[in-house]
């Protein structure tokens, strides 16, 4: 992993907020010199003549082309969620039918879904939550002190540290597993809410936090730093009170990014949680199917996809461009 | 000349002494999370590795040395290579079938057209959910009775599936021929966004320049994809087959939500994780369920240096 050749750096876009506008024009323009005034170029694209004059029906039918390809695929995206949404307003009978109007409309799963799982539903949501934002604070706390260390301060044995962690991302969770089973038993973690907060413990710190953190720590100009040491701020106070507010982008997304991936994670609490009063959301929601007597009663699990779906929709649809571009930032990592 | 020769040694010292404080902030902050980092990751590795040798007892630890007996007979168990098959099946299958999606969606989507924000944000929609939910919703559509089985029957596509051999009430991820290609088009599906978005990093790097000169020298947009894009776009190919292939071994969630733990049907969802989890919570061989991590490490790993081999080749000139 290490020696992945990573995909050319993009200036002042370790998580890509510099928008999705041609930066590599810009770095094309730095040519020989002032590196600051290039990245602060405007990414002006249409400056160059229109070389393909000839090709103007091609190009229409190029652009009919790709219409046609994204909207069907935009269809396969939206169809089987459309689909789960209709069905939860259905009866069993109805469930199986391709009805896309419900006959008859009922709310008899999402009473279902709200007043007959075992463990309640509010108490799945809550279990979730309460993972998914323990996580998502230490991963935003450990993740923006180790980045910053590694991006700024110089101490020995900070390359070789930084690779380790960094060599973390190769090892594939179900080789830890063993182990961490086998040491949260011995100290008596395997009971109670203590099942809850080993999970926490093993999720605490994600070297995909780190990286993504450090990177853009990176980006930050040294001058501001320097700047707050000769009004005699020291380390601490030039880090919490200059560098973490300007890292605040990158920030939210590896809180974006954890969260997410908290709220949706099927596997430690697969393997760390036994009390059914624990279970968070995708475990019910498997557990449900496989062993809770429900397997196909269609709409009362589509009703529960449905919940256990929304909170991840609407911060979606509030933070879409933290989510693409947290994603390609950690894409940067190679 | 006293004043001089006194201050410098003076500065020296304050120099040094910010270095040392510098190293300590340095210390102070990545403590906590190296701390994590050592033994979560690197301790149970080794702790794993440790375990792999033994007959192991979860409350009390090692009961039995076995030497490498965990290993061999881990490699001689024919639902173990049943295991290795599948993961290695769906692996070869699913991460060129969606890498190819990803880029199509990436160069389709980097066109300068209207709404491509809004095709970019609907493509990664699935990746958003969870893999529970995504299961949940899969299963539902591909039962005897699905959307999937009803829409064809109305397209009148059933002669077309007749003729390969499934009737109209095909159950696709309860047959054991066909329930590993159905978690194969599931995380294709779900994935082309997140591989799409990778692609879109890799191809914004590419320098304008490039294609100018290209559109000078007359070339169409395939002979510009084929030539210029594709090549150019290797380290995005790298990487993406990289963190493919790792997660692909890897895959775990689907095959439980949809087979279970057994890896029904007939073991066909059988995947290495899968193997590892049953000798652990099912059999309680926690010896071999370790040695079986650690052969999935070394799979892992080997394979990556494999793709870095693959990739490595000659490097396009223009990069």
């Amino acid at each position: 992993m290490r020696n992945a050749p990573p995909p050319p750096e993009r200036p002042g876009s370790a998580t890509g907020v510099a928008g999705t506008g041609p930066t590599s024009a810009a770095v094309v323009a730095a040519g020989g010199g002032d590196a600051g005034l290039a990245a602060a170029l405007p990414a002006t694209a249409p400056q160059r003549p229109e070389i393909t004059v000839v090709g103007d029906t091609s190009r229409a039918w190029r652009i009919r082309i790709a219409y046609f390809f994204l909207i069907a695929y935009a269809l396969l995206m939206f169809v089987p969620f459309a689909w789960t949404v209709i069905t939860s307003f259905k009866t069993l009978e109805d469930s199986v039918r391709l009805t896309l109007v419900p006959q008859p409309f009922t709310t008899a799963a999402w009473d279902y879904a709200l007043n007959n799982l075992q463990p309640n539903i509010v108490q799945m949501f809550f279990n979730s939550f309460v993972i998914a934002i323990a996580v998502t604070i230490t991963n935003v706390v450990l993740g923006s002190f180790a980045g910053y260390a590694f991006a700024r301060l110089r101490f020995p044995g900070r390359g070789i540290l930084f690779l380790l962690v960094l060599a973390t991302l190769m090892i594939p969770d179900q080789l830890r597993m063993i182990p961490i089973y086998s040491i949260f038993n011995s100290i008596g973690f395997n009971k109670g809410v203590l099942q809850m907060v080993s999970i926490v413990i093993v999720l605490a710190i994600s070297a995909s936090s780190v990286f993504l953190l450090r990177q853009y720590f990176l980006t930050i100009p040294k001058d501001l730093e320097e700047a707050a040491r000769i009004d005699g701020a020291g380390h601490w106070t030039t880090f919490l009170r200059v560098m973490l507010p300007l890292a605040s982008p990158a920030i939210a997304a590896v809180t974006i990014l954890q969260f997410q991936g908290t709220w949706n994670g099927f596997f430690w609490p697969f393997v760390l949680i036994r009390d059914q009063s624990l279970w968070t959301l995708p475990l019910g929601l498997t557990q449900f199917r496989l062993v809770g007597g429900f397997g196909t009663n269609w709409p009362p699990l589509m009703a529960t996809v449905v919940l256990a779906t929304v909170p991840i929709l609407i911060l979606y649809m509030f933070f879409q461009r933290y989510f693409v571009e947290g994603i390609a930032a950690s894409g940067v990592k190679g | 000349m006293t004043a001089a020769s006194a201050a410098r040694p003076a500065k020296v010292a304050s120099k040094r002494v910010g270095e040392r404080q510098e190293a300590l902030a340095g210390y102070a902050l990545i403590a906590v999370p190296m701390l994590l980092f050592l033994v979560l990751n690197i301790g149970s590795i080794l702790y794993a590795a440790f375990i792999s040798v033994w007959q192991w007892n979860i409350r009390t630890g090692p009961v039995k040395f076995l030497g490498p007996n965990n290993y061999i007979n881990a490699l001689k168990d024919p639902i173990f290579q049943s295991a290795v098959t599948n993961t290695v099946y769906y692996t070869v299958i699913w991460v060129p079938l969606t890498m190819a999606l990803g880029l199509f969606l990436a160069v389709i989507v980097n066109q300068k057209i209207r709404g491509r924000t809004f095709f970019r944000g609907a493509f990664y929609f699935p990746a958003i959910a969870s893999s529970a939910a995504i299961s949940t919703i899969w299963i539902f559509i591909m039962n005897p009775f699905g959307l999937f089985n009803q829409v064809r029957g109305i397209l009148g596509l059933n002669p077309l599936f007749s003729l390969i051999g499934f009737g109209p009430t095909q159950d696709w991820l309860g047959d054991y021929h066909t329930a590993m290609n159905g978690i194969i088009i599931l995380n294709a599906w779900t994935t082309s966004g997140t591989f799409m978005i990778f692609y879109l990093a890799a191809l914004q790097a590419i320098p304008h320049e490039v294609y100018e000169a290209a559109a000078i020298d007359g070339a169409g947009a395939w002979d510009t994809f084929r030539r210029i894009t594709f090549p150019l776009l290797r380290p995005g190919h790298f990487f993406v087959a990289t963190v493919g292939v790792i997660g692909g071994l890897q895959l775990f969630d689907q095959a439980v939500q949809i087979g279970n733990v057994d890896g029904a049907p007939a073991n066909s969802l059988m995947t290495l994780v899968l193997y590892l989890y049953n000798a652990a919570f099912k059999r309680l061989q926690y010896g071999s369920a370790a040695a079986a991590g650690v052969l999935l490490f070394l799979i892992i790993f080997a394979a990556t240096l494999i793709q870095r081999r693959l990739f490595e080749g000659r490097e396009p000139t223009t990069a």
